[in-house]
């Protein structure tokens, strides 16, 4: 069975929802978004770990058109960041254009017919336009652990955790130290008879201003919806103003990691373990966490910080590069996420039925974060460029969906039939964000990290400045870097 | 590795004093932007952010004001300061001029001066004529300065931070930033200085493309100074920032957003404008 549609938004996170809401406000009727799983909400659909929450106060990480004054907290739980998107595809009436249980397998752009031809597990799609909206979080990375199949004992990964184990007294090992790991560990050193973290590198750590909304707070907020938007712009330009760090300006720089330091020594009284917590590169050139509850975790008796990588596996025992053996129950792989090639490149194949992964062979490059040459037709939302390291990327995401909406009025204006990106506008755009992120810390800063491309060593992750110029820049459509093509005037 | 910005310091000697200032930036086709800091201020002081940010986009110049000879200070001597580093370091202009609180004063009277020299115009929580409100809390503060009381800086830092800025910190952290201010007799005749000011008839002289931004929560210089600038100067656009008056450490970020697109493209907006606030 082959479906039409004029858009094909793939995805149904805060990047494709976000979307399809402002399709449909728009009065455009004639979409569809395909999803994977059974419900909306991507990462936070996915991600149901114990201790779930985001970095971001929830007041900003939401849409701005659907500010939610019920938060619970200024940090809310995962669960309810979950809800409030389930929330919002019901208002907003976009659950009768969601295909759930629909994986995009193969997209083949068909030069003849100039649509994109979409095949998933649930029949193919052809549509005009194509739009991903699949996120850094989507799929779970499993590091290649010698043995592991050997374990006796329960697996498996953060964004997939299993509910019907039981940890009541366990030997639970916990595998990463990242920002998933941090809300992990605090949940298991209260429930396990002993648990190890292995630690490949230490993690940055600065406190969370957490905490309860009254019910009057709440009610202050339905009441007058402008404490919203005064909390919003706040917490926005409070967020903006640490780009500073990033950005690796000394003063700044350094004010930041004064705050890590005298968090972890407020907390962390043995030598030994403040050192093994004390990271070998500058703050922020790997995601910088906040947490009030890792360092006690990790400093409690039933706690063991093993400082190197998972190694090897043996029946019920775990080795850390380091040599030593840990005998355990259970394995708890928070080891982030595919961010740097992202699977959906290798479903996506252009007008060379070359394949996005291929193409993107030095790492992912778009002209303004959002179009590929060779690749018509395509939008990527929260793709190349798009990440931050100090702000919420659902701001980022609001951005490129009216920078999208911008492209389809001029699409439908001027009965454009194909638009794609000139090879010169994506270089000369990339060349620019090379010259940016020069001298940034995560350049800069002495680590390994996701935002960096391996293969290239370009920052391909991450918007290099603030997030605030990003919509500056990519926030409206360029119609200058684009070729577009008319559709023929039907013959009479 | 840090990213230790390159940067060029320079002297000019104005009135038998030596005025310090710095450059750093690439030269492109943004105009130079000068930078004038306000009373008790400094270029780390006022522009410790916008300083080294703008640097990543442009030439930026920025000096720090030196004490003149004499017992009063007047706007002149701080205009010909500004001057004098102007025609050191871009003698054919033009420059984009940004002043902030007393700065801007000064930066109002320079643009109006040097004419054509000053293309653009920045006036942050800056002021036309000082009105009872402000010669009120001025007077205050003379009294407390008098009195040699210690609690003047905890005086000048309430006045200073809008009540939601002061509600995210504790009143010990609120306490150590007073700590830091110095009061010299420099600043005796800036804040005296801070008394008499009366540019009303030059700023409906100038000619410069101006921004003027002015905070919502500013109890020194409240908002409506800025209204007053923005009525005042011929080619002049609006924005607001919802901060108090130090909007520099407050709002650092969403100044240098203000900054930064102005200085890209000052005639973005025509004037007239208030421009929207961004909504994030």
């Amino acid at each position: 069975m082959t479906t039409e549609t004029d858009i094909l938004i793939v995805g149904t996170g805060f990047a494709g929802l976000g979307m399809a809401i402002q399709l449909k406000r728009a009065g455009r009727e004639n979409f569809i978004a395909i999803e994977r799983a059974g419900d909306v909400g991507g990462t936070w659909r996915d991600n149901h770990y114990p201790g779930i929450a985001c970095d971001v106060p929830s007041h900003l990480y939401s849409y701005s058109y659907l500010p939610n004054p019920d938060w619970s907290r200024v940090f809310s739980p995962g669960g309810e960041i979950q809800a409030y998107i389930r929330k919002c595809a019901e208002d907003e009436g976009i659950l009768p254009h969601i295909h759930f249980h629909t994986d995009m397998l193969k997209s083949t752009w068909d030069e003849a017919s100039k649509r994109w031809v979409v095949e998933t597990s649930k029949g193919t799609y052809v549509a005009k336009i194509l739009i991903t909206g699949t996120g850094h979080l989507a799929d779970g990375h499993m590091p290649r652990i010698e043995g592991l199949d050997s374990f006796v004992g329960d697996v498996f990964h953060s964004a997939n955790w299993d509910h019907s184990v039981s940890l009541e007294g366990k030997r639970i090992g916990v595998v990463g130290s990242g920002a998933s790991a941090i809300q992990i560990v605090p949940e298991m050193q209260k429930v396990a008879s002993e648990m190890v973290v292995f630690q490949r590198s230490a993690p940055y750590m600065i406190p969370r201003w957490d905490r309860e909304f009254t019910e009057g707070e709440r009610r202050m907020c339905r009441r007058d919806p402008s404490v919203v938007e005064d909390l919003r712009s706040e917490i926005f330009w409070s967020g903006e103003f640490n780009f500073a760090q990033r950005r690796n300006i000394p003063r700044f720089l350094n004010e930041a990691k004064a705050l890590a330091v005298g968090h972890r020594e407020a907390h962390i009284k043995d030598p030994d373990l403040l050192a093994k917590l004390t990271p070998d590169y500058e703050i922020g050139c790997k995601r910088l966490l906040i947490s009030n509850t890792y360092y006690p975790a990790i400093a409690a008796e039933n706690a063991t910080l093993e400082a190197s990588a998972l190694k090897r596996v043996e029946g019920n025992m775990a080795y850390g590069a380091s040599g030593t053996g840990y005998e355990l129950d259970v394995l708890v792989f928070a080891t982030g996420f595919e961010a740097v090639r992202p699977p959906f490149a290798a479903r996506i194949f252009g007008s060379e039925g070359i394949s996005l992964d291929a193409h993107w062979d030095r790492g992912m490059q778009a002209y303004d974060s959002i179009a590929v040459n060779g690749y018509p037709n395509l939008f990527i939302i929260n793709g190349p460029n798009t990440g931050l390291g100090h702000n919420s990327v659902v701001y980022i995401i609001e951005a490129q969906v009216d920078y999208i909406m911008g492209a389809l009025q001029q699409i439908e204006e001027q009965s454009i039939e194909v638009i794609e990106v000139k090879r010169t506008a994506e270089d000369a755009y990339m060349e620019k964000l090379d010259t940016m992120a020069q001298g940034t810390v995560w350049l800069a800063g002495g680590c390994k990290s996701w935002y960096v491309d391996d293969r290239s060593g370009r920052l391909t992750l991450v918007w290099p400045d603030f997030a605030h110029s990003f919509r500056d820049e990519n926030g409206t459509f360029h119609p200058e870097g684009y070729d577009m093509q008319p559709a023929p005037v039907a013959a009479e | 590795m840090l990213d230790n910005q390159p940067f060029r310091e320079g002297a000019v000697t104005v009135g038998g004093v030596s005025v310090r200032y710095r450059v750093a930036g690439p030269e492109n086709d943004r105009t130079p932007l000068v930078l004038v800091h306000g009373t008790a201020g400094s270029i780390d002081g006022h522009y410790g952010y916008i300083f080294p940010m703008m640097a990543y986009r442009q030439r930026v110049i920025a000096l720090d004001w030196s004490e003149p000879e004499g017992d009063a200070l007047e706007l002149a001597d701080l205009v010909a300061q500004v001057k004098a580093v102007i025609t050191a370091e871009v003698p054919e202009g033009p420059v984009t001029l940004m002043g902030y609180s007393l700065g801007a004063c000064v930066a109002a009277l320079t643009a109006y001066e040097m004419g054509d020299k000053v293309a653009n115009l920045i006036l942050a929580a800056g002021w036309l004529r000082t009105d009872t409100h402000q010669k009120m809390r001025n007077d205050v503060w003379r009294q407390l300065r008098d009195q040699d009381s210690a609690s003047i800086t905890q005086y000048m830092t309430f006045c200073a931070f809008s009540p939601a800025f002061m509600n995210m910190r504790t009143l010990t952290d609120m306490k150590a930033a007073a700590g830091m201010l110095k009061i010299t007799p420099f600043v005796d005749k800036q804040m005296d200085l801070n008394t008499r000011i009366d540019i009303a008839a030059e700023c409906e002289g100038i000619a410069a493309k101006t921004l003027v931004i002015g905070c919502t929560y500013d109890m020194m210089v409240p908002k409506h100074h800025s209204k007053q600038l923005f009525g005042a100067i011929e080619d002049a656009r609006y924005a607001e920032i919802p901060s108090g008056h130090a909007v520099v450490h407050e709002r650092a970020a969403e100044l240098f957003h203000y900054v930064d697109r102005f200085t890209r493209q000052p005639d973005e907006f025509p004037a007239g404008t208030i421009i929207p606030a961004q909504k994030p």
